[in-house]
């Protein structure tokens, strides 16, 4: 895989708000075609918000987004609407149509974005649905499917139109290790045969040494490092080694100095 | 221990072998106001949990902050390990703005016009994409507008039937106890025909529709909302707007005049039966009177007025949707919130268009 290319996401000094709470802090980062780039860091760390940001369902406080080129906050509405019509987008929860069976869910960008006639959106749907190991699934609605399935479904949904570019929150989230360990060879699947670049946010530690090319890890909205999984492996000291190698960091293992200590008398 | 709750200056207090719980919930120490020196002795101590680990560290932030001296006394390593290894950061309360009016009535205000700008955004873009946005896309699927006319305004179709013909017979009987006192039993006819066409017929309609219908749309949009569908909808590069809205907008506006036409039949049906056997007047009658008494000018209003209704019916059910945030919780909440202001809204408007029945046009 060559990574010396022309960035296919450019994001530059982006600074993400709730209110008057900093949730990412001056980001910058280039993701490059064709490969899997992980996201990680702990819980709350800004994962989704950043992804939310990449892709402007969350308009940056401050900074630049550019996607294939075009920088998204110059785009209006239509042109937002064009740029993501290339991007699929796996959601955490799989978000579904609950009132649409799994096959009309695939169908639905095809039936808006293509004027391709029934029958071949028809067999397409059926493709997707067996790429993602759900052959039979076309008639079930949403509620009819477990976790994984759904989750299934959604990446099927997302990758309806053969998008360049695919994000997808979380994937392996409340998965068993089987099915998560299916999701992941799907993407890697999907990188080989169809090329795509893949964004994938995740804290599965499994996940993240099967599927990553490089990593971007993010902690308390920084973003504390961005390289290739093995340099990342190799750091010694601080939230990444500690992130990889498992040691707590939320449970406080001395005095915590905002306390005033104690007194302290023994016979 | 001491049992006082004030202890006094260089107090010792004796703790349990089990400092849980159990003895903290007993013990007056937590509210105890600091006073000189307080000394715990751990001697017995064996066992401590989460509440002594809390009380502790209370007292000792409490006697600092007030320059006083927690002592702890025989205290084993292993106890005095598991103290200090959950002395987490204190968190600040949030400041709150309670007790100043101007900065509370600031906030209100500001609210206030963030919310309106965020409505009237869902109102603009729901009348652009239902109208001449429909020439630059459609972003809706087929069949969606039979689909929400049946399930918006036909199913209605015997709730609103049902409710106006009872409402006819109500209106009827409490009329005629005035008017049979005064020998005009026949105005019972212009009385019951005025009401529901100029005013009952549209009005309990968009009363029954904000329950039914306006109710549905929040929950639905809410729902879709929590559950992320409305972002995987724009991220899949649909207008949420006219995916979602437009076709109950159209939905509504097709069918809502419709079933207003037949509160005002049901209800003047309902003043029929009453006329016929419980006034006594004849059928030839009560048509003559009727058909005088309804004025095209006053059912034209009233079909317009009835849209007008629709529209904020939807225009309130979509922004109470749109506006949830959270889970389960808060669909319910502003589902509650779209009908009680949905029908305050209805009420009012309907107020308003009193005044144009007396424009002479």
């Amino acid at each position: 895989m060559t990574i010396q290319q022309k960035p296919i996401i450019e994001i530059r000094n982006l600074v993400a708000r709730y209110g008057d709470r900093t949730v990412l802090h001056d980001i910058t980062a280039d993701f490059y075609p064709s490969e899997i780039r992980v996201i990680l860091g702990t819980s709350g760390c800004g994962k989704t918000t950043l992804l939310k940001n990449t892709i402007g369902l969350v308009k940056p406080y401050s900074g630049t987004v550019t996607i294939f080129g075009q920088e998204m906050g110059d785009l209006d509405s239509e042109g937002t609407a064009q740029v993501l019509k290339k991007i699929g987008i796996l959601f955490q929860n799989g978000a579904l149509l609950g009132s649409m069976t799994s096959g009309e869910n695939v169908a639905l960008p095809l039936k808006m974005h293509t004027d391709l006639p029934d029958e071949v959106i028809h067999e397409i749907v059926q493709l997707k649905l067996a790429q993602v190991d759900l052959p039979h699934a076309a008639n079930l609605y949403p509620d009819e499917l477990s976790g994984g399935m759904r989750k299934r479904v959604a990446m099927a949904r997302a990758l309806a139109l053969d998008p360049p570019l695919l994000f997808c929150d979380e994937p392996s989230a409340g998965l068993d290790p089987v099915t998560s360990n299916g999701l992941d060879e799907l993407l890697l699947k999907l990188r080989e045969t169809l090329g795509i670049t893949i964004v994938v946010i995740t804290h599965e530690l499994l996940s993240i040494e099967k599927i990553a090319d490089k990593i971007i890890f993010l902690d308390k909205g920084r973003l504390l490092y961005d390289g290739l999984l093995s340099e990342a492996r190799a750091v010694t000291g601080g939230p990444v080694y500690d992130f990889f190698n498992r040691t707590p960091q939320n449970v406080t293992t001395e005095a915590d100095n905002s306390r005033p200590l104690f007194h302290v008398e023994n016979a | 221990m001491t049992d006082s709750n004030q202890p006094p200056e260089s107090a010792t207090v004796t703790l349990p072998e089990r400092l849980t719980r159990e003895w903290v919930e007993k013990s007056p120490l937590p509210t105890a106001k600091p006073a000189g020196t307080l000394r715990l002795d751990f001697a017995d101590t064996r066992v401590i949990d989460s509440a002594g680990i809390a009380l502790v560290h209370l007292l000792n932030n409490r006697y600092n902050r007030t320059g006083q001296k927690l002592v702890l006394c025989n205290i084993a390593d292993d106890l005095l390990l598991t103290l200090k290894k959950w002395a987490v950061a204190p968190v600040e309360k949030p400041v709150s703005s309670r007790g100043n009016i101007f900065v509370r009535l600031g906030d209100i205000m500001i609210r206030v016009y963030n919310e309106s700008v965020v409505a009237l955004s869902i109102l603009i873009e729901t009348i652009y994409w239902g109208t001449f946005g429909l020439f630059r896309r459609q972003d809706f699927r087929r069949g969606v507008l039979g689909d929400q006319m049946y399930q918006l305004g036909f199913r209605a179709i015997g709730i609103v039937g049902l409710l106006s013909f009872i409402l006819g017979i109500i209106l009827s009987i409490q009329s005629v106890i005035q008017l049979r006192q005064f020998g005009a039993d026949v105005f019972l006819v212009a009385m019951i025909t005025w009401g529901m066409v100029r005013e009952l017929g549209p009005l309990i309609t968009a009363i029954i529709l904000a329950g039914r219908s306006g109710s549905a749309t929040t929950a639905e949009i809410a729902t879709m909302v929590v559950q992320e569908e409305v972002d995987a909808l724009k991220t899949m590069g649909l207008n949420h707007i006219q995916f979602i809205v437009v076709p109950k907008f159209w939905a509504v506006s097709l069918t809502m005049p419709v079933l207003a036409i037949l509160s005002m039949v049901a209800g003047i049906f309902g003043g029929l039966i009453i006329s016929l056997f419980y006034v006594n007047l004849t059928l030839d009658l009560f048509w003559s009177e009727m058909v005088k008494n309804i004025y095209v000018k006053d059912f034209i209003i009233s079909v317009i007025k009835s849209v007008i209704f629709s529209w904020l019916i939807i225009w309130i059910g979509a922004y109470f949707g749109f506006k949830v945030r959270g889970g389960a919780e808060e669909v319910g909440k502003e589902t509650t919130s779209s009908v009680v202001f949905g029908i305050f809204v209805i009420i009012i408007a309907d107020a308003l268009f009193s005044f144009i029945y007396d424009i002479k046009f």
